[in-house]
């Protein structure tokens, strides 16, 4: 017989749903990007990061490693209506990528992030690149959870990778 | 004319800032990367307004804020804090430590001028500063 999964997140509308709804938000009112499907919540093994993946860590109560990837396209798409106007000659086209990614991940996070367990301060990192495509594989005291948004342009990928009994036990965020 | 310093680890970020202050008639005077650039860069430009990012590495925009103003009038240091993290113990604590301001990213022309103005009513653009097409057409008649 099958076994039946099912996903109880009390708090999870109050950590990952703001971050879900701004990626949307930030996409289709600042950069004007259609999303045009949001995939389902999964839990997997291991994820493979896309090429242009940005990592950011939160501190305080909320103890998470956040990631956002962009396919290429989408990336370029990004830039070219980050920064027109915006006098980057000066600059290599990769560093001007680099940093509107990193720019526009932090800036998603930082408007998004809340902390449902004590409402005490959450500080996140500045934002890196991680340049090449990798593999994380799930160890057995952590969790993943892994959202797709769709674009005519390629996706964003968003990862948040933290200890399982924090998902677990103050997110409440359960796989019975 | 203001003369302005631009602290932010991002790249696109200041040449997006330095792109508004020139266009609100300002000047900028210098860029730094992190806090502790900028602590350095205060004191040898005098700037007459600080635009501080908050999250940077090596010296984050609270340490640096907090620096300069130890060795710094606090009346006369003019800072607005950058930040994509809105959380209220964040923007208090930048505050309680002497910015007179912050802009909540993404950041836009319409924000920075109006953090500019509630520092220095005298760049403070009013509605009625402005000539509407009637006001024309009545001047020109």
């Amino acid at each position: 017989m099958e076994k039946k999964i099912e996903v109880v997140h009390t708090y999870t509308k109050d950590v990952l749903l703001p971050i879900i709804k701004r990626v949307k938000s930030y996409m289709e009112t600042e950069m004007k990007i259609d999303i045009f499907n949001v995939s389902e919540i999964a839990y997997p093994k291991n994820i493979h990061l896309k090429k242009n993946t940005i990592m950011l860590g939160t501190s305080g109560s909320i103890k998470l490693i956040i990631t956002l990837g962009y396919d290429d396209i989408l990336l370029n798409k990004l830039v070219e209506m980050f920064v027109d106007g915006d006098d980057v000659d000066d600059y290599e086209s990769e560093e001007v990528r680099n940093s509107v990614a990193c720019e526009i991940s932090n800036t998603i996070i930082g408007n998004a992030i809340d902390n449902p367990i004590d409402n005490s301060d959450i500080y996140i990192t500045p934002p890196v690149l991680v340049s090449e495509a990798k593999t994380l594989y799930k160890d057995k005291f952590s969790k993943f959870v892994f959202v797709t948004f769709a674009t005519k342009y390629g996706d964003v990928q968003l990862t948040a990778v933290g200890p399982k009994e924090q998902f677990e036990e103050e997110l409440d965020f359960k796989e019975i | 004319m203001l003369k302005v310093l631009i602290v932010d680890d991002s790249l696109v970020i200041r040449a997006k800032m330095k792109g508004y202050i020139k266009k609100l008639g300002h000047s900028v005077i210098g860029e730094a990367k992190d806090g502790q650039d900028a602590v350095l860069m205060n004191k040898q430009l005098s700037p007459d307004l600080i635009t501080m990012d908050v999250s940077m590495p090596i010296m984050n925009g609270l340490e640096a804020l907090k620096k300069i103003m130890e060795t710094s009038n606090m009346e006369e240091t003019n800072i607005i804090m950058i930040t994509a993290n809105g959380q209220d113990g964040i923007v208090k604590d930048a505050l309680k430590s002497g910015a007179k301001g912050y802009i909540l990213k993404p950041i836009s022309e319409e924000k920075l001028q109006d953090s500019i103005g509630k520092i220095f009513p005298q760049y403070c653009i009013e509605d009625n500063d402005f000539l509407d097409e009637n006001d024309l057409n009545e001047m020109l008649s």
